[in-house]
């Protein structure tokens, strides 16, 4: 089976429920994953489908056969009061295109929508002026909380669709709703009361919505998709790159390189294919923070050979070849066998950390220029960039990425007035998504906010200073905007 | 490796480079030791750039005078390459093309289709990072266009990761068949080929007509990825009726609005110092006004004593030729007012933005054009195949139950 394609063992995949939350699992074969409120499932029951798939769990079980799942939520509360929750069986569930196939290319567009309503043979009004919106919902609604609970408990003979239908025959009101309404209303009850899930493949923007549903926007420094798909471009993130990163974001956009770089890349992969590309994470921490990896794909193994970690002190202040190799004396394979297990141990520590150190000096040596910067860190950038830009070969994008714009302001400035650095430029990119149904195409009403800015520049090499004729300031080759007068100007300093 | 992909470190003979004039100016050129490239303000000999690391800026003396005139040399990207072409082509734009494939999930393991080709701009960032990319052009002169570009940049002979068709896809489909006019190299037993896509770019006038070709060549084990790029909020609509219709689902609408911001200064003028400013006119003004009444006054005088000299001009004809003289003196002799006003904002001089003599506070504008809207971009993904293979399931299930779980920590 092929694990970037299908839903496969010991896989970390992304959850999407009938609320439109996720929940990222890994699929440990035999074991089952509980989804809250909407019921729990047995793994093995999805494996081998296509990513993707959208399952409904069925509670339909023989007596004595039900498990109950765990649920990491009950977990935490006393054990009398957890809940159990029982395990259903998951089914596929194919997808029907929204709209009805036959439905006639010359009817209103407002109807396309209608007809799912249609379907479900209710009667509708034309608009929702008789609607009785200050009316209590009590009186509306016959049903009681009660005896709705009470219905969701019988899982075995109730499907979501039979609570659902019990609901609206319940609703004094319903045939009063416009279609559009009553589409909206169901969608509603649907999102409380079915039992469907979709399982995606674990991508970087799953990973970051996954995020963002938790409430985590701060400590992914407020990055959006769009700002990311940005840095990804602009920072020319290829396959056969070594990059240098700075990555206050727990991981987040080192997942993204990964993917852009890498891919999804099985154990076979890993044997077979030749993998060149290097992320090279510079932290401010004694250890680096790539918490995020844990949801990946991506062996331990790959991940250590692909990313490599160093400290700033470690990066600009790397100790010499002679410093690590005066401190330690690798033993030979007689020497070793010699030792106890306790010194063997201490012996396995020291060598780690040889190499370790042996990785620093290969990785900060004079000559070892890198093929792009991208920077999302909260240190001062108009001191860091022009710390590390030396590092950096020249015509390799320098990409960073802020939250406030202000900061990126001053590191333009900066880089203006430095002739290292080719057209800093500040960009802003927003994504606005639609209600994208036919006929009724809008911008959504609310959409998150923020998104950061991006800051973009090349990594140049000044022409070495020219003997001194006497240089009229000014005009030049450039025909251009103000920044770039200015910034020529400065070069006919030198 | 082509120019695009390799990341080269100096600049050789026969390399493809950008020179980089200014921001709205980046042209390509083919280092050869024997040319210049030629700039209004003079030529620069190619073999000045030849074994300098990109990136290098390069100086020539201008034509009859000794200013000089800069360039900087740069191996050509995807982004860089799209700066590069001029406006008035139809080319999409970094900040929509970045999105499209990071929400296509696009990398190495991604086969691609592309139509139309278009610039070919877009074509060279997803050549940069999938697997294969298979675009297609309906006109015929684009078509020879671009696949000669390609062959040029070596995105189709060197990468081997690009193939470019001559094909009105909403006439004919996708499958490419020996025969057709194509850059693909068929081998002796091979009939067509198996595009095996897993993300669609679509920017075509009418993409409905062209979706209900895409289940023959698209993979079917997976989940595929499609997004149709429309200018026109009609044709979104239509666009969504045709993915419906061929079972596309989780349709979304988007539109990516991005800026730029030109970096710029503003001078700090405080009201304090304005108002300084004024008390110093004034009080000029005031000096002025009170010296020009003392002038006027000696004047004054100056004219009585006049009139009463006259009276004895006859007697004292030589003193008064001599007491002129002296009054001229007294006004050559006023008090000299110092000249060095208070000036704190260079008000009269031509101040240029960030005057180091003066205070800026940085700021930012949006630059003076914006794009306001490029495209609108329709997602919409599908699966063919959606069963699964219960042996092979078996077989996994005992083999990954079988072996000790190595998996993680």
């Amino acid at each position: 089976m092929d694990s970037s394609k299908v839903i496969s063992f010991n896989q970390h995949v992304v959850l999407e429920l009938p609320s439109g939350n996720l929940k990222i699992a890994e699929l440990r074969p035999n074991n089952s994953i509980s989804l809250g409120k909407f019921g729990a499932f047995y793994i093995n029951d999805i494996i081998g489908y296509p990513l993707g798939s959208r399952f409904e769990i069925n509670y339909e079980v023989k007596e004595g056969e039900e498990g109950f799942a765990e649920d990491s939520k009950e977990k935490k509360k006393p054990k009398h009061m957890q809940k159990k929750i029982p395990i259903g069986k998951a089914k596929l569930m194919i997808e029907t295109p929204a709209i009805n196939e036959t439905s006639d290319d010359n009817e209103d567009r407002s109807d396309s929508i209608g007809t799912i309503a249609d379907e479900l043979e209710y009667e509708n009004s034309l608009n929702n002026k008789n609607l009785n919106i200050k009316g209590n919902p009590s009186e509306i609604q016959e049903l009681s909380m009660a005896e709705i609970e009470e219905m969701k408990k019988q899982y075995a003979n109730t499907n979501s669709q039979d609570i659902i239908n019990k609901i609206i025959q319940s609703h004094k009101e319903f045939n009063l709703k416009t279609k559009y309404s009553q589409l909206k209303y169901l969608n509603r009850k649907k999102s409380k009361f079915s039992k469907e899930f979709i399982v995606h493949k674990m991508t970087g923007r799953l990973l970051l919505n996954y995020l963002i549903d938790k409430g985590d926007i701060q400590r992914i420094m407020d990055m959006s998709e769009e700002s990311i798909g940005m840095i990804l471009n602009y920072g020319n993130v290829k396959s056969n790159g070594k990059y240098l990163v700075i990555d206050e974001t727990g991981g987040l956009l080192v997942y993204f390189m990964m993917e852009r770089m890498f891919g999804h890349v099985t154990e076979n992969d890993m044997e077979n294919k030749k993998f060149e590309g290097e992320i090279i994470v510079i932290h401010e921490n004694e250890h680096v923070n790539l918490d995020l990896l844990k949801f990946s794909n991506y062996s331990e193994k790959f991940i250590k050979k692909h990313i490599k970690s160093i400290s700033i002190l470690d990066f600009f202040e790397p100790p010499t070849e002679e410093e690590i190799n005066n401190g330690f004396t690798k033993l030979t394979r007689e020497e070793l066998s010699k030792l106890s297990n306790g010194e063997r141990n201490v012996y396995q520590r020291r060598i780690k950390g040889y190499y370790k150190q042996c990785q620093i000096v290969e990785l900060t040596k004079n000559d070892r220029k890198y093929d792009g910067l991208i920077v999302a860190s909260t240190l001062q950038l108009t001191q860091l960039i022009p710390r590390l830009g030396p590092k950096i070969h020249g015509s390799r994008s320098i990409i960073c990425y802020s939250q406030f714009k202000e900061i990126l302001l001053e590191l333009s400035h900066e880089l203006y007035s430095d002739l290292n650095y080719l057209a800093p430029t500040l960009m802003e990119t927003r994504c606005r998504p639609y209600q994208s149904v036919r006929g009724k195409l809008h911008p959504l009403m609310t959409m998150r906010g923020g998104g950061g800015y991006l800051m973009w520049s090349l990594k140049v090499e000044p022409a070495p200073p020219i003997p001194s004729i006497e240089i009229e300031p000014k005009e030049d080759i450039s025909e251009t905007k103000n920044e770039e007068t200015e910034a020529e100007t400065k070069k006919q300093k030198i | 490796m082509s120019y695009f992909g390799e990341f080269k470190d100096l600049i050789q003979e026969g390399d493809l480079a950008l020179v980089w004039i200014s921001r709205d100016n980046i042209k390509p050129i083919t280092v050869d030791s024997k040319e210049f490239f030629n700039t209004r303000y003079g030529s620069f000999p190619h073999r000045d750039m030849i074994g300098k690391p990109y990136g290098s800026q390069i100086a020539i003396r201008t034509k009859g005078s000794n200013k000089f005139a800069f360039i900087h040399v740069l191996q050509p990207t995807p982004e860089l390459w799209t700066l590069s072409l001029p406006h008035r082509t139809q080319i999409v734009y970094t900040p929509d093309s970045s999105y499209i494939m990071e929400r296509l999930n696009c990398g190495p393991n991604s086969n691609v289709i592309e139509a139309g080709t278009g610039s070919g701009s877009f074509s060279h960032a997803f050549a940069r990072n999938v697997k294969h990319l298979y675009s297609f052009e309906f006109h015929e002169a684009r078509y020879n266009q671009a696949k000669e570009e390609f062959e040029k940049h070596g995105l189709i002979n060197i990468e081997n990761n690009v193939t470019i068709t001559h094909r009105d896809v909403c006439e004919s489909g996708f499958t490419i068949k020996k025969g057709d006019v194509t850059s693909n190299q068929f081998k002796d037993d091979e009939e067509y080929v198996n595009l095996e896509a897993n993300a669609i770019f679509l920017d075509l006038p009418a993409p409905w007509e062209a979706l209900p070709h895409l289940d023959t060549v698209i993979s079917k084990d997976e989940s595929v990825g499609l997004c149709c790029f429309s200018p026109c909020i009609e044709q979104v609509d239509k666009t969504i009726e045709a993915m419906e219709k061929n079972g596309w689902i989780n349709i979304q609408m988007v539109e990516i609005q991005s800026k730029q911001y030109e970096s710029r200064r503003q001078m700090i003028r405080t009201l304090d110092d304005a108002l300084e400013r004024l008390r110093d006119i004034k009080s000029h003004k005031l000096e002025g006004v009170a010296r020009r009444k003392r002038e006027f006054e000696n004047m004054i005088n100056e004219e009585k004593k006049l009139d009463t000299n006259a009276n004895k001009i006859d007697k004292k004809d030589i003193s008064t030729q001599t007491e002129k003289p002296t009054s001229k003196k007294a006004q050559n002799n006023r008090p000299i007012i110092a000249k060095t006003k208070f000036n704190p904002f260079g008000k009269g001089s031509r101040v240029r933005e960030g005057d180091t003599n003066f205070q800026w506070k940085q700021v930012s504008k949006v630059e003076t054009e914006i794009k306001s809207h490029t495209s609108y971009l329709t997602f919409a993904f599908k699966t063919i195949t959606n069963t699964r293979d219960e042996e092979l399931f078996q077989k996994e299930l005992e083999f990954t139950t079988s072996k000790p779980s190595s998996h993680k920590k």
